[in-house]
């Protein structure tokens, strides 16, 4: 502290006019100038890589452009466009549908999971960490083990089927087949991630809250639905934010293994909007449908929310 | 009783989590006729290395795997370092505009990266960035708001006491951020690292919309590339898959007791 203040009375000597702020100003003044070179990095690229895009798709949604002449004003006409086009609803209806695929199994299985290796079994440390192998897996590269696993003749799943005398179906040239593999490679990949997390929530809840309910003789089954699910609630939703938004930008798999086929049945809004962008170098059109995805993505989240708000969280801590 | 079927079930699992990396490293080993031949959880008897270094000489593997670490080492460096810094401006100093500078970083965090790709496509394009490791690693160099709020939460439960002490000793706001915080932050800056190398490493969409030359050409968009010339040559493409996570799988190996805790630590905040 001491060397702040000589510093600061020697750089108003240095000054020679008499300082027209007191020293305590100018300390707060340089405070927060250090404040800002410290943060300066950061805030160039998030202002430059992050907001300004933001707004630049709000604003290029309103263009027609072909990314080399010149922008065409054209007002609302590519949001007039997308909601009288087939394509773009489909490929709504496809995210949407995978969205629903995705989550349910995926927190269901989470929780289970969860719930079981909460009991503190012998080798649970080992299950854990094999449970969550999966996630750090390069999506593109998953892409193409389990095209290999689903293949119709090649494939490990038609193989097993065949033991068990099933025909098992071409699954990624099925339409009705092929989304629900996209949604499982999806499952099989993250559970272990969101099984942890929701183990953590677990080991947090106190024991002797469960102990008294037992003592009170509340039954397995009422305990976990009337305690453990309760004050689970925290954990739970962050893992259906995070893993909702994650599902609505899936891409990696859809390019890898179906690239939106067989017909479009895979398509979903992600991987529409990187077609017209990069593909049929439509970036107005494109920017609208990105701006409808991230609406969505709102609307999902806030509506996640407001559920969770309303009810009480508990603090035992 | 029960707790055999409880175990039953939890091995099951473990099995179909492994199951796909054994298979594929399996069949990457294979001859190549019986990969096709042979099912896939038969071992691969006698095992050969002739995949790997058909795809290592006939394809750019070597490149692929180069300006895959180039890219992720760097993006990697820069967010450890820019991270700290604007975390350290969040927690501990006072300038106007602090919390709601944070909170809209915060809500950033819910837009989707495709969202702002065209846009950060012009921009590059703007720059002269197009296909240069610059352009490609630019975007997330300086730090994104998931590491920025980890290692602000971090840095906020490390006790006051201590920079005090070091203020009074004459340290600085540098000082006290390289000599006190850095130091004490180890695992989360660790735990940071290790995420954003992940990451960066399995990034698909901006280094397919940015690079277009075999120069820049990262693992991910170089095996996709296979994937869509040899879609029935599953010997090359296992076995370029296998490659690319290799690497991948002994990160993981060697730091899962940082990974494990910080994932169950992102649920609790």
């Amino acid at each position: 502290m001491s060397v702040h203040t000589a510093l600061e009375a020697g750089r108003s000597t240095d000054a020679r006019a008499p300082a027209p702020r007191g020293p305590r100003r100018r300390r707060r003044v340089r405070a927060v100038l250090e404040a800002y070179t410290m943060l300066a990095p950061s805030l160039v690229g998030f202002l430059l890589f992050l907001v300004a895009p933001i707004f630049g798709v709000l604003a290029l949604s309103l263009f027609d452009w072909n990314l080399i002449g010149t922008p065409a004003f054209v007002g609302l006409a590519n949001y007039r466009e997308l909601a009288g086009d087939p394509e773009a609803r489909r490929a709504i209806i496809n995210t949407i549908y995978y969205v629903l695929l995705n989550i349910p199994a995926q927190t269901v299985l989470a929780l289970l999971l969860a719930v079981a290796l909460n009991r503190r079994l012998r080798g649970g440390k080992v299950l854990r960490l094999l449970y969550v192998l999966p996630w750090m897996a390069m999506p593109v590269a998953l892409g193409i083990i389990w095209t290999w696993i689903f293949d119709p003749k090649y494939g490990a799943i038609n193989k097993l089927l065949g033991l068990a005398g099933i025909d098992g179906p071409a699954w990624l040239s099925s339409t009705t087949w092929a989304m629900p593999v996209l949604a499982s490679v999806n499952i099989w990949q993250y559970t272990g991630y969101t099984m942890l997390i929701l183990l953590a929530g677990l080991q947090a809840i106190p024991r002797r809250l469960l102990e008294a309910a037992e003592i009170d003789g509340a039954s397995a089954t009422q305990r976990f639905f009337r305690i453990t699910l309760p004050l689970l609630r925290p954990s739970m939703f962050f893992v259906l934010v995070t893993s909702t938004i994650g599902s609505f930008q899936m891409f990696d798999t859809v390019y890898v293994m179906t690239q939106g086929g067989p017909a479009d049945s895979t398509e979903t809004l992600n991987f529409h909007i990187y077609q017209q962008a990069f593909r049929l170098f439509r970036a107005g059109y494109a920017s609208a449908l990105a701006v409808v995805l991230f609406c969505l993505i709102l609307l999902v989240t806030v509506a996640q929310y407001l559920y969770f708000r309303r009810r009480t969280i508990y603090d035992f801590s | 009783m029960k707790r055999t079927a409880l175990y039953a079930v939890l091995l099951a699992g473990a099995v179909v989590s492994v199951a796909p990396y054994l298979m594929t490293l399996n069949s990457a080993f294979k001859h190549p006729r019986d990969v096709l031949t042979t099912s896939a959880w038969q071992p691969a008897a006698p095992a050969t290395f002739e995949n790997f270094s058909r795809v290592w000489s006939q394809y750019d593997m070597s490149g692929f795997l180069l300006h895959t670490l180039i890219y992720a080492g760097a993006v990697t460096a820069g967010q450890v370092v820019f991270s700290c810094m604007a975390a350290y401006a969040f927690a501990r100093m006072e300038f106007p505009g602090r919390d709601l500078l944070f909170w809209c970083y915060l809500a950033t965090m819910m837009v989707p990266q495709l969202v702002t790709m065209v846009p950060l496509f012009l921009i590059m394009r703007e720059f002269g960035l197009i296909d240069t490791y610059v352009g490609l690693i630019l975007p997330t160099f300086f730090g994104v708001p998931y590491g920025i709020f980890l290692v602000r939460q971090y840095f906020r439960t490390i006790p006051r006491d201590l920079e005090a002490a070091a203020q009074v000793d004459g340290a600085g706001t540098w000082t006290t951020l390289i000599r006190i915080m850095i130091p004490l932050s180890r695992p989360i800056l660790a735990t940071l690292a290790i995420i954003t190398f992940i990451q960066t490493w399995n990034t698909l969409i901006w280094p397919l919309i940015i690079t277009n030359s075999a120069h820049t050409q990262v693992l991910t968009v170089g095996i996709a590339a296979l994937k869509g010339q040899f879609a029935s040559q599953y010997h090359i493409i296992l076995a370029a898959a296998a490659l690319a996570l290799l690497p991948l799988i002994a990160v993981f190996l060697l730091f899962q007791r940082h990974i494990v805790r910080s994932i169950a630590l992102t649920g609790l905040k």
